[in-house]
C-alpha cells in the first residue's frame, strides 16, 4: 500500500475518533483526535470543520473561525465552512457580543493576577451570562470559588462545564478537588454533630459518579406544597363564588322576580275585583237616588195638584158670592197650574179665567201705567207682570212694552230686554215694536258704552 | 490540593477576533506528507 494512503487512511481514523467523542461532547477528547487527524492530513477539510465545531462548542468562537478560514482557503467550493463563517458573518451583532466576553476573560486574567480575585469574579459572572458556552471562563470562576472557598457555587458553576465538555482535564480536576474537601469536612469529628444533623434533616446529599449532589430535603417540598395548598384555597374559593354569582344568583333572582310577578297579578286580580262590586254599588246608589227623585217630584206634582184644586174651588167659590173684586179672583187663578188639572177643573179654569182676566187686566194695566207714570217702579212692575201672565197681547203689546219701560228705569235691563223683544216678536210692525227696538237699540249701546269704560 | 498559582498559570489569554489574521497565518499546517518529504529530502 502507497504509503499516501495509510496516511490518508490515518487521518479519517482519527477524524472517525473524533466525531464519536464529539457526539458524546466530550470536546477534549475530540480536539485530541482531531488535531492528530489534521497531522496526518492538513487537507482533511471535514476534521478542520468538525474541529472548529467543537471549539465553537467550548465557546472558543475565535480558534473555531480560524480553523473554518484555513479550511475555506484549502477548499473554495463545496466546503461547509462556507456556510458557518457565512452564519457568524450574519450575526455580527452576536460576534461582538463574544468577543466583549473574551476582552473580559482575559482581563480578569489579569485582575487574578494583581490579587483582584472579587473583581475577577464579579466579570466572569458577566461573561458566563454573555456567553454561555466559554468554557474557560467557568473553568476560571470556578477556579476562583474553590479559591475562596466558595464551594457550592464552585460545584454549581463545575456542574455547567462539564455539561459543555464531558472529560475536560482541568473541570473534571476541580471536581475531584471539590469532592475531596467536601470528603474531609464529612470526616471532620462530631463536634459539629448537631449542627450536621440538623443540616441532614435540611438537604439530601448523594454521589453520582465523582459528583456530590446536595439537594434539599421534605422542606422546599412543604413550603411549595403549603403554598398549593393556600392557591387551592383561594382558586376553590373564587371559582365557588363565581359559581354562585353566575348560576345560583341569576336563579334566585327569577324566583323573586317570579313572586312579585305573582303577587302583582293577585294585587291587580282583587284591584278589578273591587273595581267591579265599587262600580255595581255606584249603579245600585244612582237608581236609588233617581227613584229617590221621581218619587219627591211625584209627590210635588201631586201636591201642587191638590194645591191648584183648592185655589180653583177658592176662586170658583169666590166668584159664585160675587163679594170679591176680579183682582182678588184673579191671583188665586194665577197660582193654579193647569195642567195639573183633570178635564172638568181645565174647563172650570178656562170658564173662570175667561170672566175674571179681562176685567182684571183692565185694571192692574191702569193702576201698573199710572205706577209707572209717577216712577213707582216695584207696583208698576207688579201689576204689570199679573197683566202679561194673564194676557202677554194685552193692548197690543202695550203692557208688555210698559213692563219692560218700568224694569229698564227700575235698573233691571236684562229683564227689560227680555220683555222689550218680546214685543218686537209679537208685534214687530206696531208702534209699540217699533219703540221696543229703540229702547233695544239704547240699551245696546249703553251696555257697549259701559264695557269701554 | 490544588495550586491556586499553579493553576491560574495554565490558564492563557483566549484569541480575540482581531486576533484571527494572526492566528491563521501562525497555525502550523504541516502534516505526515511533509514530514516524509522532509526526511526523504534529507536522505538524499
Amino acid at each position: 500500500m502507497d504509503y499516501t494512503k495509510k496516511i490518508i487512511r490515518q487521518s479519517n481514523y482519527w477524524y472517525n475518533d473524533g466525531l464519536k467523542k464529539a457526539r458524546i461532547r466530550d470536546m477534549s477528547g475530540a480536539i485530541v483526535s482531531l488535531r492528530r487527524s489534521l497531522q496526518y492530513n492538513k487537507g482533511n477539510v471535514t476534521a478542520r470543520n468538525l474541529l472548529g465545531l467543537v471549539y465553537y462548542g467550548r465557546g472558543e468562537v475565535v480558534e473555531a473561525l480560524v480553523e473554518w478560514i484555513i479550511s475555506k482557503n484549502l477548499r473554495p467550493k463545496n466546503n461547509l465552512a462556507n456556510a458557518y463563517l457565512q452564519n457568524i458573518q450574519h450575526s455580527a451583532r452576536g460576534l461582538e457580543v463574544i468577543n466583549q466576553s473574551i476582552k473580559r476573560y482575559n482581563q480578569c486574567l489579569v485582575y487574578c493576577q494583581q490579587n483582584g480575585e472579587d473583581m475577577a469574579i464579579i466579570q466572569l459572572k458577566k461573561v458566563t451570562v454573555s456567553h454561555p458556552t466559554f468554557l474557560k471562563a467557568h473553568q476560571l470562576l470556578a477556579l476562583l470559588y474553590l479559591h475562596t472557598k466558595q464551594y457550592a457555587k464552585a460545584q454549581q458553576v463545575l456542574t455547567k462545564a462539564r455539561k459543555l465538555d464531558t472529560t475536560n482535564e482541568i473541570t473534571l480536576r476541580y471536581m475531584h478537588e471539590l469532592t475531596q474537601i467536601r470528603g474531609k469536612k464529612a470526616k471532620k469529628p462530631e463536634n459539629k454533630g448537631t449542627k450536621k444533623k440538623k443540616r441532614k434533616k435540611e438537604t439530601i446529599e448523594y454521589s453520582l459518579g465523582n459528583e456530590t449532589i446536595i439537594q434539599p430535603a421534605h422542606r422546599m417540598v412543604k413550603e411549595i406544597a403549603g403554598r398549593f395548598t393556600l392557591m387551592n384555597i383561594v382558586l376553590g374559593m373564587a371559582i365557588g363564588a363565581a359559581i354562585v354569582w353566575f348560576l345560583i344568583m341569576p336563579a334566585v333572582d327569577e324566583s323573586k322576580s317570579d313572586k312579585r310577578n305573582r303577587e302583582v297579578l293577585e294585587y291587580s286580580e282583587r284591584i278589578n275585583g273591587l273595581e267591579a262590586q265599587l262600580s255595581a254599588v255606584t249603579r245600585t246608589l244612582d237608581s236609588y237616588r233617581a227613584d229617590s227623585a221621581d218619587s219627591e217630584e211625584a209627590v210635588q206634582t201631586a201636591a201642587a195638584t191638590a194645591e191648584s184644586y183648592e185655589a180653583l174651588m177658592t176662586a170658583s167659590e169666590q166668584y159664585s158670592s160675587g163679594s170679591y173684586t176680579e183682582d182678588s179672583i184673579a191671583d188665586l187663578l194665577l197660582n193654579i197650574n193647569r195642567g195639573a188639572l183633570g178635564e172638568n177643573g181645565q174647563e172650570r179654569y178656562d170658564d173662570l179665567t175667561e170672566s175674571v182676566y179681562p176685567v182684571a187686566c183692565s185694571s192692574n194695566y191702569e193702576s201698573g201705567t199710572a205706577s209707572y207714570n209717577v216712577a213707582n217702579y216695584d207696583t208698576a212692575i207688579e201689576a204689570l207682570s199679573k197683566v202679561v201672565r194673564m194676557d202677554e197681547s194685552y193692548d197690543d203689546g202695550g203692557a208688555l212694552l210698559t213692563l219692560g219701560l218700568a224694569c229698564l228705569d227700575n235698573g233691571d235691563p236684562e229683564s227689560a230686554t227680555n220683555y222689550l223683544k218680546r214685543v218686537n216678536e209679537l208685534f214687530p210692525d206696531g208702534e209699540y215694536g217699533e219703540e221696543a227696538r229703540t229702547k233695544l237699540d239704547e240699551i245696546a249701546a249703553a251696555a257697549s258704552q259701559n264695557t269701554e269704560e | 490540593m490544588l495550586n491556586y498559582e499553579e493553576e491560574l498559570k495554565k490558564f492563557k489569554p483566549s484569541l480575540e477576533v482581531e486576533d484571527i489574521e494572526d492566528a491563521v497565518y501562525q497555525e502550523d499546517l504541516s502534516d505526515m506528507s511533509d514530514l516524509l518529504k522532509q526526511v526523504m529530502d534529507q536522505k538524499r
